[in-house]
């Protein structure tokens, strides 16, 4: 029984950065043209983040506290899921749109592979950070193929690691600004919402929610058949299609850096070729 | 200590937090929802997260093919606010609107909040061109999404 209430320290922080993050409440900013709101969730992430860099939470109170993260979210995923059910038939409606933009999901080979390859000219690490957004499915799939220890398993623990402490952060506010630039309809917003992490889907989806409350319903059953769908393929998709994607558009992308390199390496054994020659003269 | 007290232990109080945090979040927006008011709704996305996990435990030992756990309870949540279909589609509906979106977030990033710190040290050993490309795909998979979302909407008439 005691042991049952050891963890009390976790439970009394969660709660206080609870209260104190819901009474700031929802802070709305606008820079010009450019909306966005910040939300009770994102203070109490940055609040517990500022505590721990100045040391007042311990390290094990840190590691008791990672996988009470993938508990709660569940209550949220049975909220979520319950938005489905009355909305079935709007559901159906949009169906094709649910089910195609599920490839949207190789948009992070898209930018994020020429990213790495030519700007940061990385090798093989490339392949493992840009060919999904590097949650625990991703770790699984790269430790299988590749071994997590390999250039690839660095890339995809590097993008873990980076979505762990940026991910929710970047998501909140990457989707309050898309809100203010007006171009997606709320209901595509939410379909894009479901990207295989739960805590970055809150994140995302919460803006959403919060700037158009009257259509709270709809949204929520979007985002959550979205981020169900995910679930599902998101193994089948990282394996059998984001990761040959990868490794090909690697390929092609380093095609030419290997041909430069290739005759470089020529040119030093014709220098060689011809020192050698000069010497024999 | 057992993977399930845990697990019960855990949603019961983070359910309990999100509970005083929706009181606080709509007594702002003028219309309180009390703790008591919100206890129906929580104590049955409880027992559905419950009923969620023991399917996915049998259905895996049975048949031996893994699909995550969000998958199972998500399907519960479906299955069961389907109006005509279950016999608790009505309360659900009822019940679980009580308590907002929003507030169920809050706990959840508090503990991710609370966690962070153990990966920070290891954060700040990360390149700054991983940081970057992860970010990128970030970025990618919304956006990809998005377009794609907004482009099939448009073409079968729903928006």
């Amino acid at each position: 029984m005691k042991e049952f209430f050891k963890d009390w320290k976790v439970h009394a922080l969660c709660l206080a950065l609870t209260i104190v993050a819901e009474f700031i409440g929802v802070k709305k900013f606008a820079f010009g043209p450019i909306k966005f709101s910040l939300l009770p969730m994102l203070y109490a992430l940055i609040f517990g983040v500022i505590l721990a860099i100045s040391k007042i939470i311990k390290p094990d109170t840190m590691k008791t506290a990672s996988p009470y993260i993938g508990i709660s979210v569940m209550l949220l995923t049975v909220k979520m899921g319950a938005a489905i059910g009355p909305n079935l038939k709007e559901l159906a409606k949009a169906g094709p749109a649910l089910v195609l933009q599920e490839f949207g999901n190789l948009g992070t080979l898209i930018i994020a592979l020429p990213v790495a390859v030519f700007i940061f000219k990385m090798g093989r690490t490339a392949v493992g950070c840009s060919f999904s957004i590097s949650r625990e499915g991703s770790l699984a799939i790269i430790g299988d193929v590749y071994g997590l220890d390999s250039s690839e398993g660095q890339g995809v623990m590097g993008g873990y690691i980076t979505g762990t402490v940026l991910g929710t952060v970047f998501n909140g506010l990457l989707v309050s600004l898309l809100i203010s630039l007006g171009v997606f309809h709320p209901f595509a917003l939410a379909m894009a919402a479901g990207t295989g992490s739960a805590s970055m889907m809150s994140a995302a989806l919460a803006p959403i929610v919060e700037a158009f409350p009257e259509m709270a319903a709809e949204i929520t059953a979007y985002a959550s058949t979205s981020n169900m769908l995910t679930g599902v393929d998101d193994m089948y998709m990282g394996l059998f299609v984001a990761l040959p994607l990868a490794n090909y558009l690697y390929r092609k992308f380093t095609q030419k850096r290997t041909i430069k390199e290739n005759k470089k390496q020529k040119l030093v054994i014709d220098d060689k070729l011809i020192q050698g020659e000069h010497n024999r003269v | 200590m057992s993977e399930w007290a845990i697990r019960i232990k855990v949603l019961v109080i983070s359910a309990l937090f999100a509970s005083i945090g929706n009181t606080i979040a709509t007594a702002k927006s003028g219309d309180m929802v009390t703790p008591l008011e919100a206890l129906p709704g929580l104590a049955l996305m409880v027992v559905m997260v419950i009923v969620g996990c023991l399917v996915q435990e049998l259905l895996e030992k049975i048949f031996k093919f893994h699909l995550p756990t969000i998958v199972y309870i998500s399907l519960v949540a479906v299955l069961s606010s389907i109006p005509g279909f279950s016999p608790i589609a009505d309360f659900i509906i009822r019940e679980f609107n009580k308590i907002s979106l929003l507030a169920l977030c809050t706990p959840i990033l508090a503990y991710a909040g609370i966690s962070i710190g153990k990966d920070l040290e290891a954060f700040k050993k990360q390149g700054f061109a991983i940081i970057c490309v992860a970010l990128c795909t970030f970025f990618g998979t919304y956006v990809g999404s998005a377009i794609i979302a907004q482009i099939v909407l448009k073409i079968t008439g729903v928006i």
